[in-house]
């Protein structure tokens, strides 16, 4: 494709060299303030000793020096519903597309704490387009708060994942003084008001003064939440007509009903969109990457939880009988202390061996990521605990097999077997790679289904169709077949 | 030796109702009943509503329509995957919707193996499961397509282009609709074109082994012979 020759030659590659990061436009966020952040250091900050091999002394010197991209490139514009169509085939586009018609002229409103960073600004800024241009008029807004309240929101997130907090009558009501200043400030004509996580969950106490249906979306994990900051937020999340949470185990016993929608990814976005194999080449370049030879890989940020000294072990196992390599590839250790920290025990496990290439990248490399999965043999994500795994459904969508801990959302998307393999040691994860290795017709087998498995159920055209099915329900305008 | 392509007779026999190729979409409810062993999925099956009986085997099928090798319902594949009885997983498997035209006599059929299963292995009801089962419901709505046909080479035509979900909501949904251990297609077919053998052996495509994609193909293995005669 042109347009990535174009792009790589406009992106600026420096190796081992700091670079600040220019504000990148998003398509649609209603409020742009990203902020700045650091260009990756190389690993660990130091350069790592490798054995004596027989690599060719250019992999070895790429290793040692990743070539990493420096600067974000200039975002895409954003996909055309149309666009679609070579990817889910035209039926199905033309079934959304009627859902559409239906729902012309009918106005939604989505509301949620960030204009950019995160997952839910990504889907939205992904969604609301496709969703404009289908003619149903879509807002976003963004609430605002200051510093106590993002501290209270921060804590209360942690809380609701589990933690400990100390929930005071003072951070109550920071929480709901700011939602009340924000519920001043807006106003809801719309037909569907779509709230997204606890922070802006107390805006609905406009609904008895708006005629729309308000749905609360929530991104997290509430299946283990601190009590207090539950029982703080359950009577408004139940003044909600409807909720919708990412996998059946986040949820809580409600009294409205709950639907549940997979989280997505766009198959045309940079991070999935079809690669050429040029491009591919080059990445593998830049980082070293042997392409003649089996190449595991596992994407996720330098954190305990992906389990990445894990899969350095299971690696271990798998490298006495097939000649592979690993990739670890991931952000975090740049910002945040104990991503820092993991990180150097992923080193030091590594140890001397080459053939373990840990990349600690910069948030703008989506294409590259993009390259490193469509070049792997085998995707790993073995997670000890885990959301929802996006990467798995990346790995899922570029058909290739999948070797993943059975946590969080990933046996939604791992079929045993079917789609890709579930493991829940060291030792399996080994075995399940080394199987695959040997048996490639049964890894292209899990690959097509996996492809298949996303297509059908974790992209956003079919995050789309969700709530274009949910908007019919909630207005009534379709009721639900009476076949049973 | 290439042939030239079978051209429909100008005088095809015209269907007096039209056939309406329809789809259906589907949105998955969270219901209120998990089970983390065996004993619980019996009771949740017990008590859940029709609708998530109707998720777990019927729906299931179209959510997993890729796959033709070892997938038959949730229900099975959990008790494989989850905790490790192959025995009862196989039996569940075995369970044929095409069998049933009720999610009552369905319901009965689950419950009555697994039964079954529990009391000769006793030990097996309360051992922990390694991830518990979720029930869900699906709302259906059913959403028309553009694809209409008054006869059999326009049928076959929409066959070709309808999405994998009309396939399964003409095929295999719609024998609770009819009531009937057959399906839209068959019945069109018989009723408006007198097609009474390619309507039967429609009902042979096993829906078990084969990916929808493979319905669709079967479907107009059986039909396109059928063009021009009827």
């Amino acid at each position: 494709m042109a347009k990535n020759k174009e792009l790589e030659q406009s992106r600026t590659i420096v190796a081992e060299e700091n670079g600040s990061r220019p504000e990148a436009k998003t398509p649609v966020a209603p409020e742009e303030t990203p902020a700045k952040e650091p260009a990756p250091q190389p690993p660990g900050g130091k350069e790592r000793r490798f054995r004596q091999t027989d690599l060719p002394a250019h992999f070895i010197e790429r290793r040692k020096h990743p070539r990493i991209q420096t600067e974000p490139p200039p975002p895409p514009a954003p996909p055309r519903f149309a666009d679609y169509g070579p990817i889910i085939g035209q039926p199905e586009l033309d079934e959304i597309a009627f859902l559409a018609k239906l729902l012309q002229g009918k106005t939604v409103k989505m509301v949620n704490s960030t204009a950019v960073g995160g997952g839910v600004a990504e889907i939205l800024n992904r969604l609301i387009p496709l969703m404009n241009e289908l003619q149903i008029p879509t807002k976003w807004e963004v609430i605002t708060g200051g510093n106590d309240f993002y501290e209270v929101t921060k804590g209360f997130h942690n809380a609701l994942h589990g933690g400990e907090y100390n929930l005071t009558q003072t951070i109550k009501d920071i929480f709901l003084s700011y939602n009340e200043q924000n519920r001043q400030r807006m106003q809801f004509p719309e037909d569907v008001v779509i709230i997204h996580d606890p922070q802006p969950a107390g805006l609905v106490r406009s609904k008895k003064d708006a005629n729309g249906k308000w749905i609360w979306r929530c991104h997290i994990d509430l299946s283990n939440p601190h009590s207090d900051v539950w029982n703080f937020l359950k009577p408004m999340v139940e003044q909600y007509d409807a909720t919708i949470f990412s996998s059946p185990a986040f949820t809580r016993q409600l009294s409205v009903p709950q639907y549940l929608f997979y989280p997505s990814i766009d198959p045309l976005s940079e991070k999935n969109k079809e690669l050429e194999e040029s491009f591919i080449n080059k990445v593998c370049d830049d980082f070293g990457i042997d392409r003649s030879r089996p190449i595991l890989t596992q994407i996720s940020r330098f954190d305990r939880l992906k389990d990445p000294v894990g899969v350095i072990e299971a690696y271990k196992l798998v490298k006495k009988y097939v000649d592979c390599q690993l990739v670890l590839a991931g952000g975090g250790a740049t910002d945040d202390p104990e991503g820092a920290v993991v990180l150097q025990e992923v080193m030091d496990a590594a140890g001397d061996d080459p053939d373990v290439i840990i990349l600690n990248l910069p948030p703008w490399s989506a294409l590259e990521i993009n390259a490193l999965q469509r070049a792997s043999t085998i995707i790993i994500q073995k997670s000890l605990k885990e959301g929802f795994g996006l990467t798995v459904t990346e790995g899922l969508w570029k058909e290739k097999p999948v070797v993943a801990g059975a946590v969080g959302g990933i046996p939604t998307q791992v079929i045993h077997k079917l789609t890709g393999v579930l493991v829940h040691s060291v030792e399996g994860c080994a075995y399940q790679i080394r199987y695959l290795l040997t048996h490639p017709e049964f890894a292209v087998q899990l690959g097509k289904n996996g492809k298949e498995h996303a297509k059908e159920n974790f992209l956003i055209t079919v995050n789309l169709k969700r709530w274009l099915l949910l908007f019919q329900l909630m207005l009534g305008m379709a009721r639900p077949s009476k076949t049973i | 030796m290439a042939t030239a392509p079978q051209l429909p007779s100008t005088r095809e026999r015209a269907a007096q109702t039209p056939f309406y190729f329809n789809s259906a979409s589907h949105l998955l409810r969270i219901g209120r009943e998990k089970a983390t062993n065996l004993q619980e999925l019996l009771e949740a099956i017990r008590n859940c509503p029709e609708a998530s009986i109707f998720q777990h085997t019927f729906q299931t099928l179209e959510e997993h329509h890729f796959i033709k090798e070892g997938f038959s319902n949730d229900f099975s594949h959990w008790t494989f995957a989850a905790c490790n009885e192959v025995e009862l997983a196989e039996r569940l498997a075995a369970i044929d919707i095409r069998e049933f035209i009720s999610i009552a006599a369905l319901r009965e059929r689950i419950i009555h193996v697994m039964e079954s299963y529990l009391q000769k292995n006793p030990r097996a009801a309360a051992r922990p499961a390694m991830e518990p089962f979720y029930l869900m419901a699906a709302d259906l709505v059913v959403v028309p397509t553009p694809y209409v046909a008054r006869n059999l080479s326009e049928f076959a035509d929409g066959m070709r282009k309808v999405s994998v979900h009309s396939i399964y909501y003409h095929f295999i949904d719609a024998r609770l609709r009819l009531k009937l251990n057959t399906n839209d297609f068959s019945v069109w077919l018989e009723q408006e074109l007198d097609l009474a053998r390619p309507a039967a052996k429609l009902n042979e495509i096993d829906i078990y082994t084969a990916t929808l994609e493979g319905v669709r193909r079967s479907i107009l293995r059986i039909i396109e012979p059928e063009i021009g005669r009827a």
